[in-house]
């Protein structure tokens, strides 16, 4: 008995102390230590492929295009702050929202730091050379594209190419100038084009090509020559060109950038010459809807599985409208729909009395693939509202009559039956970024964002020729934009100021919604015009006959509203720095007005 | 009895044998026979299963069930020792005589309560820290389903608050003395010695705990790296000698949620609608004769409803059973205790998919099969089954919140109405017609622990334990689409008002086919100890030395799978699902702990007592070299009430202090590793390419928390010890608490900064009780307990740049304060608008924001850190017993304060407003009014920004449980044959005092947007329940 329990005393210190591991020395399950990360290539590529992740995508739910002259957002989400100028380094409204993290300070410089550590690392990794090549091509794309972003909303900012350690003392650098930021985005970029193919084919497509990097070039040239920063009001480095440019050597290197991606002769607009039979407002918004066409330079592609929601791609759920039970989201303001030219390519105008009788009928076809109006087909009803339409048509109209004098407002109102607070204030919903295919409620669906398309080259090749007074060849590009939309060319007798307005025109009609117009209004300084102008919409009334049934409707009215106030200060050229940020590096300069 | 030392041998053996273990039966002489009755001095009633010991040699017995005992001694001349547990051990020479009657006298009277601390007992006397229990017999057993919850205002500076009466997910969150770092405030649970075994304290069976005690200072260093939260230790009962005893107890509970909130009617809903729509510059909405018919009982239902949420979603009661069988009993060398218990609670939703079941068994076998050996084999196991709709319960209290009165919860022929969006109609929500939700824990402990003395060397003993813990969890969420019906309410008054059914339309809500979400997590976990202790009684002088080791290592696997497209909901199973866009995940995690660990007390002539702890321990989270640390701790006490120059009024007059550092690694692993974790992907070539995350950076330096703990007690007991009185001062600095450097680290760096030891807080407070127990006669009794505490805290270092204006600083503020503009009230007019500083656009009816900084605007630097969160302050309990004749009675009142919460509700074209809202609210006819006015859902700044107008306080007294109880006379009782009967009633949560008026003022809010799906985290704002319950209790 005694010895059992001496054994067992014994065997007790035996198993204590004899271990001769440390049984606390344990391994991480869930993670990969950083040492095994390099050592194969398809670890390597898994870290590079988070990068892209920086890039997002525009169809959030408050786009870009909310908070220009060409959209406003339903539920607010701080897109009134800054259509309103009260943004401040403490209150960035949606600018400082997770919803548009592209273009903040922070994340992007999560990222940034991401490409540097990646560019720090790869260089030993044992991978095949080849691959390692178009690896830190793509890491040097990103880059640039991160930096691009900062500079639109920042100016000119803080260039980080090292790794920061936690206990590094000297972590408060001060911000690049404009001109420095935007040498050094130019240069990533041309490190990219000279590492990777013109463009990735197989189960690379999707990944930075050599025809991106071009583009984005092209793009940030473009910006670099426009009136913002040469005219650099407030005069510091970091906002602008601070020495006075010659403008014809910034527009010839834009063109000449553009002019690099055109001619790869890789890309085309997608259908750039209509079939007869064609409807080119489906062709044009079938290109948004297609992925990987000729005309795509670079897009993000999502396949609809529930994971790609982590960066909520919903563009149905976000912009269809409510009475389809979505939420509106991005609305199209009236200021856009009348940017829209006649087919005939004339100005549509509410002066004449034809056009303001029926203001949706022969409109740029792009405006039917662009914006659903009221009477817009679009797609069956949900089983419980069929009763209100059998026909699935927009309903934006605010009164509608029926014979027994009862008013009924739309479906697709503030005042619908259903789920009304999601319902549009312009009577407009955003139609380019949703398909009228997809099922309603799941949230996923395959679909793309463009990064870079060639239709935006065409335009940065238009806008500078226009500069350097080639209207020719900049009526050229446009007209290729215009062919494939439908529309006839412009007058050869367009040139200076009117064909420079013309381009705009056309820039924003192409490009709505596509993340452009909020920065073009900026760059081009015409913001103190068009944001001082109130979002206008739509109210509607009408009569018929029966409420379900479209075609007995009759004797539209249609008034033009204002429905959210505008005000533009000048301090709203560029985002502010966040507070939190300029608290904790004083070196850093808040720009203009902040 | 042979019978019942044979099994108990036989399971010894097989138990032992984990040890190599064997053990030899013992043999017994046969010479004289003795034999008696033990009886209670004070009461004469016998008493079963005294120890009756021959001296000097290992022959004994026990006493029956009648006390009666008898056994055969090597002697006459012998001496017998007879000792019970509770009495005082009595010393009796035989002397010649055959038949040796004896009474004891209860020991209780004397204080000699015993205390669990950690690896051992202390007697309440010795304490020199501050430990504080309740014994199992404390706990409302009859009412809670939630062990935790039941600790609640039972303990001194033992702080509960309960977010969530979901059945299954009732969430007390318990804090000792209060909130002491910025990362997991968590005390540690210690069940039967086992540190954080798998189940927790939460769902243990209250019928099997013996007591609880609470290490809430310097004693907790025994406990080490962990300990710096405070330590609960929980010790369930073991078996006792004498006849085998069956208890049976049932309870049979009725429900209803103690406070909901009160929303406004549909008139006077629509009534705010227009005045919004006017705010916006624009025609009313709903005419007055419409919105008087909304008013009106009398209306059409089909055309005008006017719904409650909360008595439409709600049913008017549910049921809460709950059952307990034990059998225990046991022989001098073994003995043994079985239970079973069951319980069911019932949701409230009607048609309610809600139930929770819960069986626990537990078996309790201990012997002595020598003198010097004692050994104690546990084994318990539960089974949780969870049962609810597919939908979250805070989703389903969130919308019954929202839901427009206007709108109906069901059409007057009983079909659902329609949803404010996405199908959530809330009475639809809690029912399985959208689905189920199974959720299953199981849980198995087992436990094998000795005590061995080694012989010859008095007063050294060895312990060892040796546990293994396994758990099971899987959890099944099927959603499937279900049917709400909108109506025509044009075509059905174009038609003349008849037959209303036929103008409901069926609408599928949900997803569009079923989904099933699959997860399963398998867990275990393995501790071992050895401990060696040395405890010495010599004259003036005692001590107790010991010393020990423990390792514990735990490790877990988790799966998930889901799919989508199921043909039918017939087959709620993974295989029935489409394969397109299923996903599968899965993971696991490890962990270990090693530690050497002592206690050394000593006791000078019972006056001066010393206590000093270290314990010296590694934790797998932290890096190699810096693993280990050592956790000391040292306390004294003085019984004044032993020295010659305080009076003898005094029975107990202790002072106390104590001084200790301990630890806290709650903390995620592996910070000091750069690491990289799977992300959510990205998609090249239209498919899913994986991605790889980087982590934090690395923290080479990681280490754990450093509490350092002070308390200062005083215990007196005064008036025969019929008046008791314990008062403790507190104070605690923890160091190295882990925090983000991120507000100095500029994010240009890009750096995932990782938590570092860079944080300091200070919480102090004071804690105590007063007790008076009286007892006039045999027939009358009574008792007054009341314990509080009182607890706070404030940042000594937090990184936050400089530039943060004063009022906005963390530092020098409670954790978790929060930033507020400052509502000094509303604006009644213009007027007012323009003599303030306002927001741009403020128009009246909106909230005033005080100008703090006095720049004549309201900017984000007017905010100012208010020094309050939903951490009460103050804590206590009260309890008050009384007995008359056969009659028990109790009443326990529960009470916090200084906690607050901040309530927004998503209202105006989004949802319903709370009814006091409504009814304060500013309007252009009442511009005097004090609250403001009508809002559309974070449109008006004041919503959109946090204030103070919606920081509501919630102090509470709550009217906890409310008991009679009848025990039937002893004479029927023993001609049923029973030991003892009860009966009895009891209230639970019967009334609420509180200047909360928005629902109960511990339940979570209902989150504006928040919809958190995991299963922890899903009970939400299911409000508390008042239960009132019938039981009884039998003995036999």
């Amino acid at each position: 008995m005694k010895r059992s329990v001496y054994l067992l005393i014994v065997f007790l210190v035996v198993v204590f102390t004899s271990s001769c591991k440390d049984p606390l020395q344990l391994k991480p399950k869930s993670k990969l230590t950083t040492v095994s990360v390099w050592e194969s290539a398809s670890t390597v590529k898994a870290v590079l492929n988070n990068i892209y992740r920086g890039m997002g995508h525009g169809a959030n739910q408050a786009q870009m295009g909310s908070m220009d002259d060409d959209g406003s957002s339903i539920p607010d989400l701080g897109t009134g702050v800054v259509v309103q100028s009260t943004v401040t380094p403490d209150n960035m409204g949606n600018l400082s929202s997770s919803r548009s993290d592209q273009f903040k300070w922070g994340p992007l410089y999560k990222y940034i730091r991401q490409v540097n550590v990646f560019l720090k690392k790869v260089r030993n990794a044992k991978i095949d050379p080849t691959l390692k090549k178009h690896f830190i091509g793509e890491a040097h794309f990103l880059r640039a594209y991160f930096y691009q972003n900062l500079m639109k909303a920042y100016g000119g900012v803080p260039i980080i190419t090292k790794v920061y350690g936690i206990n590094d003392k000297n972590m408060q650098p001060p911000r690049n100038s404009f001109k420095e930021t935007v040498n050094f985005i130019i240069s990533e970029a041309d490190s990219a084009a000279s590492m990777l193919p013109t463009v990735r084919t197989g189960d690379n497509i999707g990944r930075a090509s050599a025809g991106a990097a071009l583009a984005l070039k092209s793009r940030v040239l473009l910006f670099a020559a426009s009136k913002l920063y040469r005219v650099n009001p407030s005069g510091k480095a970091f906002t602008g060109y601070t020495k006075s440019q010659d403008p014809t050597t910034l527009w010839k290197k834009a063109r000449n950038a553009a002019k690099a991606v055109m001619d790869l002769g890789v890309y085309n607009l997608y259908k750039a010459n209509p079939a007869p039979g064609d409807s080119v407002a489906k062709n044009f918004h079938d290109l948004f809807h297609t992925q990987q066409t000729n005309e795509s330079i670079m897009e993000r592609d999502f396949t609809g599985s529930n994971r790609d929601q982590s960066q909520n791609y919903r563009p149905w759920q976000y912009h269809g409208p409510n009475g389809f039970h979505q939420w509106g989201g991005t609305t199209p303001t009236q200021n856009l729909v009348d940017a829209f030219k006649m087919k005939d390519g004339s100005d549509f105008s509410w002066n004449n009395p034809q056009e303001a009788a029926h203001p949706y009928k022969n409109r740029d076809p792009r405006f039917y693939a662009t914006i659903l109006y009221d009477g817009a087909p679009f797609r069956k009803r949900p089983s419980d509202d069929i009763q209100y339409d059998q026909d699935g048509v927009i309903q934006t109209f605010k009164k509608l009559t029926l014979p027994d004098g009862e008013t009924v407002p739309g479906l697709d109102t503030r005042e619908s039956p259903i789920e009304p607070w999601n319902g549009t204030y312009s009577g407009y919903y955003n139609r380019k970024l949703i398909s009228a295919d997809q099922v309603p409620h799941t949230g996923f669906y395959p679909g793309l964002w463009f990064y870079f398309r060639y239709g935006e080259i065409l335009l940065n090749y238009a806008e500078a020729s226009i500069h350097l007074g080639d209207y020719a060849a900049a009526r050229n590009a446009i007209d290729k934009i215009r062919h494939r939309a439908g529309m006839p060319k412009l007058k050869s007798s367009l040139t200076g100021s009117k064909l420079m307005s013309a381009y705009r025109n056309e820039r924003r009609v192409e490009m709505a919604f596509e993340e452009h117009r909020f920065w073009d209004i900026r760059r081009w300084m015409i913001a103190p015009k068009v944001m001082n102008q109130d979002a206008e919409g739509i109210d509607i009334s009408a009569n018929a006959t029966n409420r379900a049934d479209r075609s007995t409707y009759y004797n539209y009215n249609y008034k033009v509203m204002t429905y959210q106030k505008r005000k533009w200060r000048d301090k709203m050229y560029f985002y502010p720095i966040p507070q939190s940020e300029m608290n904790k590096d004083p070196k850093l300069k808040q720009n203009p007005g902040y | 009895m042979d019978k019942v030392k044979q099994l108990g041998n036989t399971l010894i053996i097989a138990g032992s044998l984990l040890f190599f273990l064997l053990i030899n039966g013992i043999a017994c002489a046969q010479q004289n026979t003795v034999n008696g009755t033990v009886r209670d001095d004070s009461t004469g009633n016998p008493l079963p299963g005294v120890n009756i010991k021959v001296k000097g040699t290992t022959t004994g017995t026990t006493t029956n069930g009648s006390g009666h005992y008898s056994f055969n001694v090597p002697s006459l001349r012998d001496t017998l020792i007879f000792s019970y547990i509770g009495y005082k051990t009595k010393i009796v020479p035989v002397n010649g005589r055959t038949t040796v009657n004896v009474s004891l006298k209860s020991e209780t009277i004397a204080g000699q309560q015993m205390v669990v601390v950690g690896y051992g007992t202390q007697s309440s006397e010795s304490l020199t820290g501050s430990v504080s229990s309740v014994s199992g017999s404390d706990l409302d057993k009859a009412s809670t389903v939630n062990t935790s919850e039941s600790l609640g205002g039972k303990i001194p500076g033992l702080v509960m608050v309960n977010y969530s009466g979901e059945p299954g997910h009732s969430a007390p969150v318990l804090r000792i003395r209060g909130q002491h770092t910025l990362t997991n405030n968590k005390p540690l649970v210690v069940i039967n010695g086992i540190p954080n075994p798998p189940g927790g304290l939460n769902s243990l069976n209250p019928n099997d705990i013996k007591s609880i005690s609470v290490l809430k200072d310097a004693t907790a260093a025994i406990y080490g790296v962990r300990g710096a939260n405070g330590v609960i230790l929980v010790t369930t009962k073991q078996g006792k000698k004498g006849p085998s005893k069956v208890g049976v107890t049932f309870n049979q509970g009725f429900q209803q949620p103690t406070r909901l909130p009160k929303m406004a009617d549909a008139a006077t809903y629509l009534t705010m609608l227009n005045e919004l729509s006017r705010y916006q510059g624009n025609p009313p909405v709903y005419s007055k004769k419409e919105i008087q018919k909304y008013a009106d009982p009398n209306s059409n239902p089909w055309l005008y409803p006017n719904t409650n949420w909360f008595k439409e979603g709600l049913k008017s009661f549910s049921m809460q059973t709950k059952g307990n069988v034990t059998v225990s009993g046991g022989s001098k060398t073994f003995q043994y205790r079985f239970s079973l218990g069951a319980l069911r609670n019932g949701g409230i939703y009607v048609n309610s998919a809600t139930h929770y079941n819960r069986y626990n068994i537990r078996s309790a076998l201990s012997a002595e099969p020598s003198d010097n050996l004692h050994l104690q084999f546990d084994i318990s196991g539960r089974w949780e089954n969870r049962n609810y709709s597919s939908q979250n319960g805070a989703n389903i209290f969130r919308y019954m919140v929202q839901s427009y009165p206007n709108y109906p919860g069901f059409w007057p022929n009983g079909k659902p109405g329609p949803a404010i969006e996405l199908g959530n109609n809330p009475v639809v929500m809690g029912s399985s017609a959208t689905g189920s939700r199974h959720n299953d824990s199981y849980y198995f402990n087992s436990r094998l622990h000795l005590n061995y003395d080694i012989p010859h060397i008095k007063g050294l003993s060895v312990k060892g334990t040796g546990s293994f813990d396994k758990n099971f969890l899987i959890d099944k969420r099927f959603t499937t689409p279900w049917t709400l019906y909108s109506f025509n309410k044009t075509a059905y008054i174009a038609n003349g008002k008849k037959n209303p059914s036929q103008y409901l339309t069926g609408v599928k809500r949900g997803p569009a086919t079923p989904t099933l979400n699959q997860q399963s997590t398998n867990g275990d976990k393995i501790l071992l100890n050895a401990i060696g202790q040395y405890k010495r009684d010599l004259g003036n002088n005692s001590f107790n030395v010991l010393f020990g080791s423990e390792y514990q290592y735990s490790q877990s696997d988790y799966f998930s799978a889901f799919r989508r497209n199921f043909l039918t909901a017939a087959i709620p199973e993974m295989f029935a699902g489409g394969k397109a866009g299923q996903t599968i995940d899965g993971n696991g995690s490890h962990g270990a702990h090693m530690s050497f660990f002592s206690r050394i007390n000593y006791n000078y002539k019972n006056k001066y007592i010393v206590q000093l702890i270290g314990r010296y321990e590694g934790s797998y989270i932290f890096p190699k070299g810096k693993r280990y640390g050592f956790f000391p701790g040292i306390s004294v006490g003085w019984r004044l009430a032993n020295e010659k120059f305080v009076p003898a009024f005094f029975d107990e007059l202790k002072l106390t202090g104590s001084y200790g550092e301990t630890g806290n690694d709650q903390i995620a692993p592996y910070q000091y590793l750069n690491t990289y974790s799977f992300g959510a992907g990205y998609v090249n070539n239209d498919k899913k390419v994986p991605t790889l995350v980087p982590g934090v950076s690395a923290n080479p330096n990681v280490t754990w928390e450093v509490a350092k703990q002070t308390d200062v007690g005083i215990h007196t007991k005064i008036f025969n010890r019929k008046l008791s009185f314990e008062l403790h001062y507190w104070n605690e600095i923890r160091n190295n608490i882990l925090a983000f450097r991120s507000g100095s680290v500029p994010s240009l760096t890009g750096l995932k900064l990782p938590r570092e030891n860079i944080g300091k807080v200070r919480s102090w407070g004071y804690d105590g009780s007063i007790s008076w127990d009286k007892h006039f006669t045999k027939d009358i009794n009574y008792s007054i307990s009341l314990n509080g505490g009182y607890s706070t805290n404030k940042i000594k270092y937090i990184a936050e740049p400089k530039s943060i204006p004063q009022w906005q600083r963390q530092t020098g503020k409670k954790m978790g304060a929060g930033l507020f503009y400052i509502a000094t009230g509303v604006f009644h007019n213009k007027q007012e608008i323009s003599n303030h500083p306002h927001e741009q656009g403020a128009r009246p009816g909106d909230l005033i924001f005080k100008d703090v900084n006095g720049d004549g605007k309201i900017t984000a630097k007017d905010r100012v850190r208010i020094n309050r969160n939903n951490y009460p302050t103050w804590t206590g309990g009260l309890t008050l017993r009384a007995q008359y004749k056969n009659l028990h009675f109790k009443v326990f009142f529960q009470g916090n304060a200084g906690a607050s919460k901040y309530v927004r509700t998503a209202s105006g074209t989004f949802g319903n407003y709370y009814q006091q809202y409504a009814a304060r609210r500013w309007t252009p006819e009442h511009p005097n009014a004090n609250g403001p006015r009508a809002y559309n859902r974070q449109q008006a700044y004041w919503i959109a920004q946090e204030n103070t107008y919606f920081f509501r306080k919630t102090n509470f007294l709550r009217l906890k449980n409310a008991k009679i109880g009848y025990t039937l006379p002893k004479k029927i009782v023993s001609k049923l044959d029973m030991d003892s009967v009860q009966f009895y009633i009891n209230g639970y949560n019967l009334i609420t005092w509180t200047s909360y008026k928005l629902g109960d003022p511990e339940t979570a809010n209902p989150n504006l947007q928040g919809f958190q799906n995991t299963i922890q985290n899903r009970g939400g704002s299911y409000p508390q329940m008042r239960l009132y319950n019938i039981g009884f209790s039998l003995k036999f």
